[in-house]
């Protein structure tokens, strides 16, 4: 067993790899080898449970990230581990996907969860298919064994007292044919759509652009952010692409969804499936979300959240 | 003149996928197919592209027989040509077969300068056939694209990628493979008239003779069971005792206060 290897391109990332990597390689009886861009991060990934941390080295400034795939595959090859897991971040996926073809070696995406099979060797990983419909279980036939695993799959590992590993310099990366000419930040608000406790939602039912003031008035009084369905963000371009929810969108994990008006098509319940509560209005008592609702209400949302407002501002005395 | 590939895959309707609570399989019967919704952003963007700068545009897609019709569908969408690379075998494959079926093609077969992929499919949306395929053809790719530029007098493309928290403009010589993202177009819908057209237009068939050896699986299936959620499902009136229920639960259940 030559060990469990975690990449991420974030820090935060790579201590949620770590962690189950952790419990996987104690399993295993073998090592976990983390990835790090600098010499403090190196350290603090072993604490966090890596037994050996490859240092990538610095990037000239018009090469992307992604150019670290040739070092990785030769790297694989030289150390052959048993698995290798990547952040699901967008240039994980893609760096994933292309370390497996270098390898000729079986990739899950989107892993949800995995478990090791009776061969005691094996990983049973689960992802989701059909847009969050089913479930799929695979195993990887070739070795190494890949799967990415979106961001918060897993909690964070935490520092542990007197760990010790070991400290590697990786090759330098070949310069890459893609060559980044410009860099700017995201448009993006302040919406911290993923950090949220509550989230109210808008789909569909909503009329007109201007109506997304009632969601952010019910967002204020339950001290929450305002989320949307793929369309909202995509189609009609109400709200940024970044607080869409759904499989291809933002996966949260709020204390309370509040839909308003939204369907509930599976690719959208996907990005929901682990709010603690959810709660739904729609006008169609036929909406897919009553399904998986644990509180519905009939209604007509442009009715029935006024009100919903008026009560809650009673209640919590907002 | 570029030579454009759309890769595209002929996947279930996902809302005719019903599901048995009590066994949990999901049921296919009578289940519709159509063209991957992703897979429309990267046809329409090869089309966009070729009307911008000249060029053809062949789409390509890895299908059992079944799929045929597909063809028409895609060539009504824009499409000069189409290769519909068939056989029995090739459904439910997973990702690095259909990358090396597609490799194998276009090696062979097929010239091309840019190809360029959806987001991932419609129905396992593994997101890997793009950039597998580029790296199967030895040729640089970038994904997430959400605008596509073509330089002719460098023979290079400028992407601009749509990454957490920044927009990476790139610059790729040609040949190359780009993802495209859903927004960096609208898919037009066909006219009645390219509908009937796109019978005229010719398509190949690749059958796995032509390729030689089928590539195995590395990713094995065990099982897809249907997606559960255990939810309560209490449902409240529209009116103030019902909305003032629902409030009620909330504070109770610590969920707010």
């Amino acid at each position: 067993m030559a060990g469990i290897w975690v990449f991420a391109e974030s820090r935060d990332q790579t201590l949620e790899l770590l962690n189950a990597g952790r419990e996987l390689a104690d399993k295993l009886s073998s090592k976990l080898t983390a990835f790090a861009a600098d010499d403090k991060l190196a350290r603090e990934f072993i604490d966090c449970g890596a037994d050996k941390v490859f240092l990538l080295p610095p990037l000239p400034d018009d090469q992307p990230f992604e150019s670290h795939v040739p070092v990785l595959a030769d790297t694989a090859r030289d150390e052959d581990p048993d698995a290798i897991f990547i952040g699901a971040s967008s240039r994980g996926k893609e760096m994933a996907a292309r370390l497996a073809a270098r390898l000729n070696t079986a990739l899950c995406s989107g892993c949800v969860s995995f478990e090791l099979d009776k061969d005691g060797k094996s990983l049973k990983m689960g992802r989701m298919v059909f847009g969050g419909a089913g479930i799929q279980t695979v195993v990887c036939a070739t070795r190494p064994q890949m799967a990415t695993f979106a961001p918060r799959t897993f909690e964070p590992a935490q520092p542990q007292q007197g760990r010790d590993g070991e400290i590697k310099q990786l090759s330098s990366a070949p310069a890459s044919a893609v060559r980044v000419v410009g860099r700017a930040p995201k448009q993006c608000g302040s919406v911290d759509i993923i950090g949220a406790k509550i989230i109210v939602c808008v789909g569909r039912g909503l009329e007109k652009k201007e109506d997304i003031s009632i969601a952010q008035e019910l967002a204020r009084v339950l001290g929450g952010e305002v989320g949307c369905s793929r369309p909202v963000a995509e189609v009609l371009h109400w709200l940024p692409e970044e607080v869409y929810l759904g499989i291809s969108g933002q996966t949260v994990k709020p204390l309370l969804y509040v839909g308003l008006g939204v369907s509930g098509q599976v690719q959208h319940i996907t990005g929901i499936r682990d709010s603690k509560v959810i709660f739904a209005i729609n006008r169609d008592e036929n909406a897919p979300i009553f399904d998986v609702a644990d509180f519905g209400i009939v209604g007509d949302l442009y009715q029935v959240v006024p009100k919903l407002i008026e009560e809650l501002k009673t209640a919590l005395k907002v | 003149m570029l030579r454009i590939i759309a890769c595209f895959k002929w996947v279930v309707d996902d809302a005719d996928i019903k599901m048995d609570a009590a066994s949990r399989k999901l049921i296919f019967d009578r289940v519709g197919f159509k063209i991957s919704e992703y897979d429309r952003n990267a046809i329409e963007e090869a089309t966009r592209v070729r009307e911008q700068y000249g060029g053809t545009v062949a789409a390509v897609t890895v299908a059992p027989p079944s799929a045929k019709q597909c063809l028409k569908d895609v060539l009504s969408r824009g499409p000069d040509t189409a290769w519909f690379i068939n056989d029995s075998s090739f459904s439910d494959l997973e990702p690095s077969q259909t990358a090396s079926i597609l490799a194998e093609t276009l090696k062979s077969k097929i010239e091309y300068d840019l190809i360029i992929c959806g987001e991932g499919s419609g129905d396992i949306y593994a997101q890997q056939v793009g950039p597998a395929l580029a790296e199967n053809l030895g040729i640089p790719c970038a994904t997430c694209v959400n605008k596509l530029t073509y330089v002719e007098s460098e023979n290079r493309l400028i992407a601009e990628r749509r990454l957490e928290e920044t927009i990476e403009t790139v610059s790729i010589p040609l040949p190359a493979l780009v993802a495209v993202l859903p927004d960096i177009n609208l898919p037009r819908i066909p006219t009645l008239k390219q509908v009937l057209g796109a019978a005229k237009k010719p398509f190949q068939n690749v059958s796995l003779e032509d390729l030689g050896k089928a590539p195995g699986a590395h990713l094995e299936t065990k099982d897809i069971l249907a997606a559960t959620m255990d939810r309560r499902r209490l449902m409240f009136p529209a009116d103030s005792d019902g909305i003032r229920s629902v409030v009620d639960a909330l504070i109770r259940e610590g969920i707010i206060s």
